[in-house]
């Protein structure tokens, strides 16, 4: 199941909230404790973002928001908005009727959910608040998919869900531009596969039909109202053509009306081609597929047809199976995943008898084919998409970690990126370095450039002594003096003093002089000065020299220096100390 | 239009939409010899297409279901060990199966490209040559605690040799053991703990070699390029026997050789050597009888431009007198040498693996070219092949002639 918590810039957000189709108790939820331990999630989600209609990324939507209990905007696109409560009410129907699960969703929660749904469009930036902004991106995948760009200040972090990089009959292949998000979440389920090409797929499903046809056998293709249905459809009418074939094709009305619908509602979500061609008619006008009549179920002959629901789990496909079952020159063609307790899944375990209504079996002698179309990212698609949107940094979600190293290895190779990998339950943390912009006063500008030296740049920072200011959002920075001027506060001097023992026997005047006479000599580049008043100054370390008032021969060397110049003056200080005579004096050492 | 240059929307004079089919099952259709539109479908009875993302010149099993494929850059390449689908091997429940990808089991990164790859029968080890000089880089595969390929060592080939790379021939031994070399004079048998030499082989040319066979536990041939095969036996000292090459006109012809049955097969001299050239002529000899030949055929390789580096010919592991032939053009090549005879005549292949050419990827108009095939070692008619685009596909062909269609 997918469910991931974000936080960035102070904000955060769901990202998906899926059902783990394997588990029958709680499991299958996702833990929200991580959230917080008891009370609802309104206080503590700024948005929930749904990526698409696949329960593992939004079966316990309901459940979340109703259940546990969420007020706040849940995000999702139009087509998603659209078919996700279809599916959640078949889901609701299958586990609670079909499984008598009691503790689930109900029918009236699935519609108090979507009440709070916000949809989107492509590629329309939305604010959530001021301070958080989403985009949603075309991922392919399935009809309404959505990968989203979330952005606080100059942070920002994409999420895909699934997507897929190469085109589809009727979709296309998931773009986003160069963006450059701090982290790129990407699902690696199927990061460590190569996708076996559409082309066999398609040539699989077609032996598959035709051998059934040339036995004199039925085939039966129960889907969903969109999506994969139009491309086999597609598909079955080129190749009944290629081949003069005569066996009829039925699609059921039902499904006729409500894909016409949704595709009308949703032309801009398919390919490019199918939107050129059908946005005009009505895409079951097709010369070898008619609409189907339930008498002609029992019609003999071959023939082929397309019916609802797709998990075989009520309805007119049920109805066809149980007629169809009995005969093994029947077949039944699964495009997709079916859900725990209907008798798609069964069947597609290998169960060949099967428990009806009113205690009777069915045996199942027909022929069960199990054919994946759905598309998903493999390595090479994940490698696409990092090349696209130019990310900082990456995490993969629902890989083992263990059969991730080569992967994670080719991405930080080829990108210079850092890749993680956390578990469930894990959190990784991820440093950005989000850019302050600071205004500069012109004075402090013009003081520092004339300074000289090399112009500063990424590479060579130079450091600068000035006084930041924030005033509500803004950042400025000042020459001390303005600053102390705009506070009106006086400027204090600090400036440090250690006293050094010699034992000299000379005059105080003597002493001072030979010293500055050794500080001349070794200390080559600084400006070292014997002033008129009785000192020694080397750059701004002020040296007065006086007699101990015990004893004439010891000397009391006085040196001073200001706050800032510390570093420098220290390391004259120890010159100093070399220089002198070797009288071991450890005050001296002290000092220094 | 899609890459393959057959999705279309077209529209039909009725007013209606259609969409063209694949243009490789059209191509089928109008192959000359079927008659029968039915044979569309049936011409495969599994066929797999994927596309990595660097073109590999090796294909080397390393479990019954699984292979390694590298890359050949001059710079950074990735050597991946893939495992075939789950459908392929699914034999009662196919239909329950809808796994068809290939999963990516380890991978690792080397600096050179990598020309010549075997694995080492009992171990999870492989061991490459880049082609530039004649050492091998030693490889663990890893287990199931890491999917990482890595580096643990090398060998050292012979010195002073560096044209073309080392060939590499590795059996099923108490002690892994690695035969290597560049040229005749100088094939060695190293032992991969020590590093040791355990056997070098000495003749008198020193002629570049286009590959090595095991046929025994300690019998092997080594091909050479100019059409000369030796066979020696690692246990004895004794000088190597020699098979002439076969009569050819023109000194610029390359010879490629294949030897039948490896370790299963219990009597060495039996095993059978096949020779083929790069004008296409292909004799088959008997070890028994190393210098005569058992039959001949010419076989059409239409060369264009021929990569000595890309050419394989193979024999079937599980199927009698079956070779494959590829490298010359975008095409596998399935030949039946049974009925072929001394004397040298045309022959028409069994089977033709057009897949790569007509879909092929690459759109700068490069005609493409398989680069290696490898029959998978029990399944009689499953081979793996890969060409100069990228793509790799496994595939389990119908014979067609005894199909009856």
């Amino acid at each position: 199941r997918s469910c991931i918590l974000v936080s960035i810039g102070g904000k955060n957000i769901m990202l998906d909230c899926g059902m783990h189709m394997g588990y029958n108790d709680d499991r299958r939820f996702p833990d929200f404790s991580y959230i917080t331990q008891n009370g609802r999630l309104t206080d503590f989600l700024d948005c929930v973002i749904i990526s698409h209609f696949h329960l593992d990324h939004c079966g316990a939507l309901p459940f979340m928001s109703e259940m546990v209990g969420y007020d706040g905007p849940i995000y999702m696109t139009h087509p998603t908005k659209a078919i996700c409560p279809i599916l959640l009410e078949d889901f609701r129907k299958i586990t609670v009727d079909k499984k008598g699960e009691t503790n689930f969703f109900t029918s009236q929660m699935i519609k108090d959910c979507m009440k709070k749904v916000v949809p989107l469009n492509l590629h329309q930036t939305v604010q959530v608040d001021d301070e958080l902004e989403i985009k949603a991106y075309y991922a392919g995948h399935v009809l309404g998919a959505a990968m989203v760009h979330i952005k606080v200040g100059s942070e920002s972090v994409v999420y895909t869900g699934d997507y897929n990089m190469t085109p589809d009959r009727h979709l296309g292949a998931a773009w986003i531009d160069k963006c450059r998000p701090d982290i790129l979440i990407s699902e690696s389920t199927y990061a460590t596969t190569i996708r076996d090409s559409k082309r066999c797929r398609e040539r699989d499903f077609l032996k598959k039909v035709h051998e059934s046809i040339e036995r004199g056998g039925k085939v039966l293709i129960p889907v969903f109202a969109l999506g994969r249905a139009q491309e086999l459809c597609i598909l079955l009418e080129t190749f009944w053509e290629r081949m003069n074939l005569k066996a009829p094709i039925y699609f059921s009305t039902g499904l006729t009306e409500k894909a016409n619908h949704y595709y009308k509602l949703f032309i801009t979500w398919t390919n490019q081609k199918i939107r050129k061609t059908f946005v005009q008619r009505n895409m079951f006008e097709f010369k070898h597929i008619k609409a189907f009549d339930r008498s002609y179920a029992d019609n003999p002959g071959p023939m082929v047809v397309f019916a609802t629901p797709g998990m075989l789990h009520a309805g007119q496909s049920l109805q066809i199976f149980k007629k169809w079952a009995g005969n093994e020159k029947n077949m039944v063609i699964m495009p997709g995943y079916c859900v725990q307790g209907t008798i798609g899944h069964k069947i597609l375990n290998g169960q060949r008898k099967l428990e009806m209504e009113g205690r009777s079996t069915l045996d199942v002698k027909l022929q069960v084919e199990y054919m994946s179309f759905s598309a998903h990212a493999d390595a090479k698609g994940i490698m696409q998409l990092i090349r696209m949107a130019e990310p900082r940094n990456m995490l993969l979600v629902h890989g083992e970690a263990v059969k991730m190293e080569f992967l994670k290895g080719k991405i930080e190779q080829e990108f210079s990126i850092d890749c993680y990998m956390p578990a469930n339950g894990e959190t990784v943390t991820v440093t950005t370095n989000p850019s302050v912009p600071v205004d500069i006063s012109l004075n402090l500008l013009k003081r520092e450039m004339a300074l000289g030296g090399p112009l500063p740049d990424p590479k060579k920072p130079r450091t600068m002594h000035g006084t930041l200011i924030m005033k509500e959002n803004s950042l400025k920075l000042v020459s001390s003096e303005q600053a102390l001027k705009e506070l009106g506060l006086n400027e204090h001097q600090l400036r440090f003093t250690c006293r050094v023992q010699l034992q000299d026997p000379h005059s105080d005047t003597d002493t001072l002089h030979r010293i500055y006479t050794h500080l001349k000599s070794v200390l080559k580049g600084y400006t070292i000065q014997h002033l008129p008043d009785g000192t020694v100054m080397v750059e701004s370390i002020v040296i007065k020299v006086s007699s101990s008032t015990e004893d004439p021969n010891t000397k009391v060397l006085l040196l001073s220096w200001s706050y800032q110049k510390v570093n420098k003056e220290a390391t004259s200080s120890k010159i100093l100390q070399q220089g002198t005579d070797s009288s071991p004096n450890h005050y001296l050492r002290k000092c220094l | 239009v899609e890459n393959l240059g057959e999705v279309s929307i077209l529209k039909a004079s009725s007013g209606f939409v259609s969409t063209n089919i694949c243009l490789w099952l059209l191509n089928a259709v109008h192959q000359p010899g079927s008659h029968c539109v039915c044979l569309l479908l049936s011409r495969y009875k599994d066929l797999h297409v994927y596309q990595l993302e660097h073109p590999t010149q090796v294909i080397e099993w390393t479990s019954g279901k699984t292979v390694c494929v590298a890359g050949f850059t001059s710079s950074k390449n990735e050597i991946l060990e893939l495992r075939l689908p789950l459908k392929l091997f699914a034999d009662e429940n196919k239909g329950l199966c809808a796994e068809r990808d290939f999963k990516v089991v380890h991978g690792g990164f080397t600096d050179a490209p990598v020309r010549c790859l075997r694995h080492i029968p009992g171990t999870r080890c492989v061991v490459t040559n880049d082609g530039l000089s004649s050492d091998l880089q030693v490889w663990d595969l890893g287990g199931d605690d890491s999917d990482v390929i890595r580096r643990t060592g090398s060998v050292d080939g012979s010195r002073g040799v560096s044209e073309g790379g080392s060939r590499i021939a590795a059996r099923l031994s108490s002690q892994p053991q690695v035969l290597h070399g560049a040229e005749s004079a100088g094939v060695r048998l190293t032992q991969l703990t020590s590093g040791q030499t355990v056997y070098t082989l000495e003749t008198d040319s020193a002629d570049p070699l286009s590959s090595l066979h095991f046929v025994s536990d300690a019998v092997f041939l080594a091909g050479c390029s100019n059409g000369k095969v030796y066979i020696a036996d690692t246990r004895t000292s004794a000088a190597p026997q020699l098979s002439p090459p076969p009569p050819s006109s023109g000194e610029s012809v390359l010879w490629w050789t294949d030897a039948s049955a490896g370790p299963s097969c219990l009597d060495p001299s039996s095993c059978r050597i096949v020779r083929l050239s790069s004008c296409g002529q292909t004799v088959i000899s008997d070890l028994r009888n190393p210098g005569g030949a058992v039959s001949r055929a010419q076989l059409d390789v239409q060369t264009r431009r021929c990569n000595a580096d890309d050419v394989r010919v193979s024999w079937a592991p599980a199927l009698d007198d079956c070779i494959a032939v590829s490298g010359f053009s975008g095409a596998v090549q399935i030949y039946s040498s049974s009925v072929w005879t001394t004397e040298l005549q045309e022959a028409q292949p069994l089977f033709e693996h057009r897949g790569h050419a007509v879909s092929s990827q690459s759109d700068d108009g490069v005609p493409v070219f398989v680069t290696s095939h490898v029959w998978h070692p029990e399944r009689p008619r499953t081979l793996l092949s890969a060409a100069s685009d990228g793509s790799v596909h496994v595939w389990d062909w119908v014979d067609q002639s005894a199909a009856g269609c």
